[in-house]
């Protein structure tokens, strides 16, 4: 069961991957990005999921005897903030570069460019 | 009492934070008080560095008073006494050399972010936990692809954006290293990965540290990920060019060699080494050899920049404790001749506006000063007998030897050729060809440039003090169970 998360983690990495190496449309590209970094939080959070276990959060019935381990989870919660603020970032330097050539077409930009 | 270098974190943050309510009072005030608080950062990481030095011990600062590996800790040892110190420094210099440089608004928004920029340096240097080393990398290099796109040109976005999705696509390689290791050794703390590292799995580690040193390739210029340097490095306003190669690469070398170190007791290390000795290899090869076609001058510094780091990383790849110490003494020296190049050629793009091969004709006669720290700066790293970077070489060389790759001996040779075919090139330029008048040179500029190559020249004439305190430093990364035995970790024993 643990590995299908595995799997799942790995082929959104491979996927997002392969939508920054050969998408030439810039947006498409940061999607890509955000795709292979939920792929990264899903294999960090599986790596800590024991199975038949709640969350670890302190409330009625949860002991550690009984939730995953939480460890994993707040890296994650971390690393979507620092992935939301990369990808607010991006998405102005985009605008600068679509206000400037008029086209998100990355060939298109380094053929412009000269 | 040495609780007080946490301040090293804390001041540029909430610094940082100040900025637009300085911005509020008077918008000519910011500048000043960029220098200032990296003034006051140079102050506290001097006294951390006397601090360090005199007890022989690393002041170890636990966030919220809890033990590693239940907290999070700073681990400010030789290594990292010393970089802390470059890093505040290279930041102090360029904050004065802003004032001049910068003139394009929002500056409030530049100064927060060459906070933030020097902020991350210091924390990748100084913490001594994985995850918390991963966020202070994504500080540093967010900030860095704001400042790069800073100019707003065409170019500058175009830069930023590549740095982006290199940047994106090295992270993540990195937090999957991460969790690797977190799920093989079931720690995040720097020190407890190296008690246990020898009970990792062969596979796993030899993954585990490829992938961060693929993550850490972008932030460090290794070749197959360092497509970005040089249009960041053209494109970027002139201080933070320098900066960029003064510390930040720095920070991410750091980072790299020690994760290398710390595992050096899982079985499939020497593999790992040898993956980084080809990269080092191809970086210097790669970077060289682009140097040698560039027509602009900011653009052949950061070829040449490369190259070297190049250098630092076959350095480390070594796995002895004389590689180690050829490279953080490398990349002290480097420290120094790159800001002070930058710091010169950015300054001549001030003042001629540009830094294309033609706008240094005759600089010799314009600037006379700005282009003897160019020439004292390029001969330096060329690596000729009494500049600082000939013994670093030398020293790079010897450990090459000793360590049986005579090839990487014939490779430094090899690079410093390439270089002196450049450089003297870019030397000639400026003093045997075109006319010009003669120009007032900034007095403040002048002097840190003379400073830098007053720095430069005593350490070419006397090595013997700075390489001591570089084989502290080289000691520091090197002896792992000197590592783990200063880290106070909480009942845990392997």
């Amino acid at each position: 069961m643990i590995s299908l998360y595995y799997f799942g983690a790995i082929s959104l990495i491979l996927i997002g991957m392969y939508a920054v190496l050969v998408k030439r449309n810039l947006l498409k590209m940061l999607v890509g990005l955000s795709i292979m970094e939920t792929g990264v939080n899903l294999l960090l959070i599986s790596i800590g999921y024991v199975s038949n276990r709640t969350a670890p959060i302190l409330s009625e019935g949860a002991t550690p005897q009984n939730t995953v381990d939480p460890i994993p989870q707040a890296l994650v919660l971390t690393a979507i903030v620092i992935g939301v603020a990369t990808t607010a970032l991006a998405l102005t330097v985009v605008i600068n570069l679509y206000s400037k050539y008029k086209t998100l077409d990355v060939e298109e930009i380094r053929r412009l460019r000269g | 009492m040495s609780q007080y270098a946490s301040l090293l974190i804390a001041l540029p943050l909430i610094s940082a934070f100040f900025v637009p309510i300085i911005k509020r009072i008077s918008r000519d005030a910011i500048m000043p008080y960029l220098s200032l608080i990296t003034l006051i950062q140079t102050g506290v990481a001097a006294w951390a560095f006397k601090e360090v030095y005199t007890t022989g011990k690393p002041i170890i600062i636990m966030a919220g008073g809890f033990k590693p590996p239940v907290g999070i800790n700073l681990y400010i040892g030789h290594f990292a006494a010393l970089f802390i110190l470059i890093v505040a420094l290279a930041s102090f210099i360029m904050a004065v050399f802003s004032r001049k440089a910068i003139s394009i608004e929002p500056k409030d928004k530049y100064a927060m972010l060459f906070l933030l920029l020097m902020l991350g340096a210091t924390g990748m240097i100084a913490t001594g936990d994985i995850f918390n080393l991963f966020v202070f990398m994504e500080i540093t290099s967010i900030s860095a692809y704001a400042l790069t796109g800073y100019n707003k040109t065409g170019e500058a976005s175009e830069a930023s954006m590549k740095y982006i999705i290199l940047g994106g696509i090295g992270s993540s390689f990195f937090l999957i290293g991460v969790a690797l290791l977190y799920g093989s050794l079931g720690t995040l703390n720097l020190a407890q990965i190296a008690q246990l590292a020898g009970n990792m799995n062969a596979t796993v580690a030899q993954a585990a540290l490829a992938l961060i040193i693929f993550g850490l390739a972008v932030e460090a210029e290794i070749f197959p990920l360092n497509a970005w340097a040089p249009d960041a490095y053209q494109g970027a306003p002139h201080p933070i060019t320098a900066m960029f190669s003064a510390f930040v690469v720095k920070a991410a070398l750091y980072a790299m060699a020690r994760i290398l170190y710390i595992t050096s007791s899982a079985s499939s290390w020497s593999n790992v080494l040898r993956l980084l000795i080809v990269l080092g290899t191809l970086t210097v090869i790669v970077g060289e050899m682009s140097a040698l076609r560039q027509k602009n001058v900011k653009r052949m510094l950061a070829y040449s920049s490369i190259a070297q780091v190049g250098l630092i990383a076959v350095g480390f790849a070594l796995g002895t404790q004389a590689g180690v110490n050829a490279s953080v003494f490398h990349m002290f020296n480097h420290a120094i001749v790159k800001a002070l190049l930058f710091l010169a050629a950015g300054y001549v793009a001030v003042e001629l506006g540009g830094t294309e091969l033609e706008k240094f004709e005759g600089l010799g006669r314009k600037m006379p000063l700005t282009a003897f720290s160019i020439t004292v700066g390029a001969v330096s790293i060329i690596g000729i007998p009494l500049f600082n970077v000939f013994w670093s070489k030398l020293r790079l060389i010897l450990a090459a030897l000793s360590a049986n790759y005579a090839w990487i001996a014939a490779l430094v040779l090899g690079a410093s050729v390439v270089e002196a075919v450049y450089y003297i090139r870019l030397i000639h330029l400026m003093w045997f060809k075109g006319e010009g008048e003669k120009m007032e040179e900034n007095f403040v500029l002048g002097g840190i440039m003379v400073l830098l190559v007053a720095a430069i020249i005593i350490i070419g004439v006397y090595p013997g003090p700075v390489w001591n305190i570089v084989q502290k430093a080289g000691s520091d990364l090197f002896n792992v169970a000197n590592y783990v035995k200063n880290v106070p970790l909480l009942g845990v024993s392997p």
